[in-house]
């Protein structure tokens, strides 16, 4: 067995050794296992426009981490189509083809305007995805995220390719810790508009604001139900901070935790509601804990690494968080139910804020080295890392919209 | 060692209710004396509601006397060495009975920014439990958690970071 090995190895240098002497680089091809689809039968007319939306949408494919991207005519599925603009429209046609059993897996028509090149390139890489993989894409979805440009920390929004970056809020005072409302017509946040953090909820078409709760002392980490219907957050007011629950009106108060001797912290859902994963000091490190969404006895959910903190509930039933290894934080994923944990991220640098994509793959996270922080998108079936956010500036506090 | 910190907290604390509420004497306010509010945490006194108006901060000559609260790294703990800080704060207020207090709770900038703010306002609770025990009407003390968002010393080691685990007190007067 071990012989075995030795001989693949010493084939593998061997291998290496004569393409390193003709001087070709060889990229191993570490990373998931992907299908190759061909784009050299989509035709774009000649134009800024069409000319975006075929680097967008190759662009999108490539992210999306199921294809490799090919022009050659061979792969095993085949995308057919055109792009054109007339008159400010855009009218894009798209099917693909699988080359393996002649079958066409998806055939559709786009219309939009010409300034809307990305947008369109982004539903039709998602219909592509849906067609081949039967999985959700996550070209069209959005990022909430915090930075601090012009010295303060506000709140903005950028597609999953880190374009259109957008600032939402515009105050002179701290704000963190966006979530996204499941509709995406919302976001709640904590400020200190107060003076003191109170958490508040703001609409991204009216940009009206409203106060979710105010209550003395520690307002924070507010975090919507899949529903939309009840908030989680935590509270300081009955004199320490606790989890508790509220209607997304800001009525109807549930405490969830009573812990008087500990701090809770970053509530996160489960996928039906049912129950909720937080961050609990009350061990004497912070780790994670999950309980119902309407009381109940919590139960630990983290027992390697020195802290466990920032979970979030993914799609699949999968938390993932920050938990401190070796004196660094790095990124890993826990199934609450088979108790199986991964470590997603390995480098010298502190990983913090993980968010789920839906498609329940990716992963938005902050990631510090040299005092620098940036928000890179992660692949748990091994694609490299990807840098989210280009422009100057700190970058924190990602939140992957749920759709 | 942290562990046994807080099963020791949690084991004093419970003695010393089950004390006060044996003897019948539950509104009786505990004296610095029969309680060592280290020991209690911050587990207890309902937060009042904010008023309007903090009022003027005092800043001077008045309160030069005043030094931040300083904790251990993920602790809420009050030390030994820092009781005499808080001893001092709450000399001042019974003799200035028209001042308030803000109690602000600060980290490094360690850990994720989330829980940091738990963390935070868990020692500013530290602090304000420790003033009741000494006698300070609670409704004269606000909470304010910051988190890791305003360290007091910019660098990035052991010298900076203890520091920034820290209790600002914010005095003020109308």
């Amino acid at each position: 067995m071990i012989k075995k090995y030795f001989i693949r190895l010493f084939f593998f240098c061997f291998i290496s050794a004569v393409f390193t002497a003709n001087a070709q680089v060889v990229v191993s091809k570490a990373g998931s296992p992907k299908c190759a689809l061909d784009l050299s039968g989509f035709r774009c007319s000649d134009g800024p426009s069409e000319a975006l939306f075929r680097q967008v949408l190759g662009d999108d494919l490539k992210r999306s981490g199921w294809f490799d991207v090919i022009k050659n005519g061979k792969g095993s599925f085949s995308v057919q189509g055109t792009c054109r603009e007339a008159g400010g429209n855009l009218t894009v046609r798209c099917q693909v083809d699988n080359m393996l059993n002649g079958a066409v897996a998806m055939s559709k028509s786009y219309d939009g305007k010409g300034a809307q090149s990305r947008k369109l390139a982004h539903t039709v890489a998602d219909d592509i995805v849906w067609a081949i993989k039967k999985v959700k894409g996550i070209a069209s979805t959005r990022i909430a995220l915090v930075g601090n440009r012009g010295g303060k920390k506000n709140i903005y929004i950028c597609d999953a390719d880190g374009a259109n970056m957008m600032q939402i809020t515009h105050d002179n005072v701290i704000c963190r810790f966006p979530e996204w409302s499941p509709d995406m017509t919302k976001l709640i946040y904590t400020a200190y508009l107060s003076g003191y953090p109170d958490v508040y909820m703001i609409n991204l078409s009216s940009y009206e604001r409203r106060t979710i709760s105010s209550s003395p002392g520690l307002n924070a980490g507010a975090a919507f139900s899949p529903d939309g219907r009840r908030i989680a957050l935590v509270l300081s007011k009955d004199g320490n901070p606790d989890l508790y629950v509220i209607s997304s009106s800001g009525g109807n108060l549930v405490k969830i935790t009573r812990t008087p001797y500990a701090s809770e912290a970053s509530p996160s859902w489960s996928p039906d509601g049912e129950q909720i994963v937080y961050v609990s000091d009350k061990s004497g490190s912070p780790q994670l804990y999950v309980v119902g969404s309407g009381g109940g006895e919590p139960r630990r959910v983290s027992w390697k690494g020195s802290e466990n903190v920032s979970p979030d509930w993914g799609p699949d039933g999968r938390i993932v968080c920050t938990s401190r290894r070796e004196g660094k934080y790095q990124i890993c994923v826990l199934d609450p139910s088979s108790k199986k944990e991964e470590q997603v991220t390995t480098d010298w640098a502190d990983h913090e804020d993980p968010s789920w994509a839906p498609d329940g793959r990716h992963i938005v996270c902050s990631k510090t080295s040299n005092y620098h922080s940036d928000l890179y998108i992660l692949d748990t079936l091994g694609d490299h890392p990807v840098r989210l956010t280009t422009i100057q500036g700190e970058w924190y506090s990602p939140a992957w919209s749920s759709k | 060692m942290k562990l046994n910190g807080y099963l020791r907290g949690i084991v004093v604390a419970g003695f010393v209710c089950g004390l006060l509420m044996s003897s019948g004497c539950r509104h009786r306010k505990p004296t610095a004396s029969s309680v060592s509010p280290t020991d209690i945490g911050t587990g207890g006194a309902v937060l009042s509601e904010r008023p309007d108006s903090e009022g003027m901060r005092i800043t001077g000559a008045e309160v030069e006397f005043v030094k931040n609260v300083l904790f251990a790294y993920d602790s809420f703990q009050i030390t030994d060495s820092e009781v005499a800080k808080i001893k001092a704060v709450a000399e001042f207020m019974k003799a200035n009975s028209g001042v308030r207090l803000v109690s602000e709770g600060h980290c490094d900038e360690r850990g994720t920014a989330e829980y940091n703010m738990s963390l935070g306002e868990n020692r500013a609770l530290a602090v304000r439990a420790y003033l009741i025990g000494l006698g300070i009407d609670g409704a004269r003390i606000q909470t304010k958690s910051f988190g890791e968002e305003k360290p007091l010393e910019t660098g990035h080691n052991e010298a900076s970071w203890s520091m920034n685990r820290r209790v600002e007190f914010g005095l003020y007067r109308k």
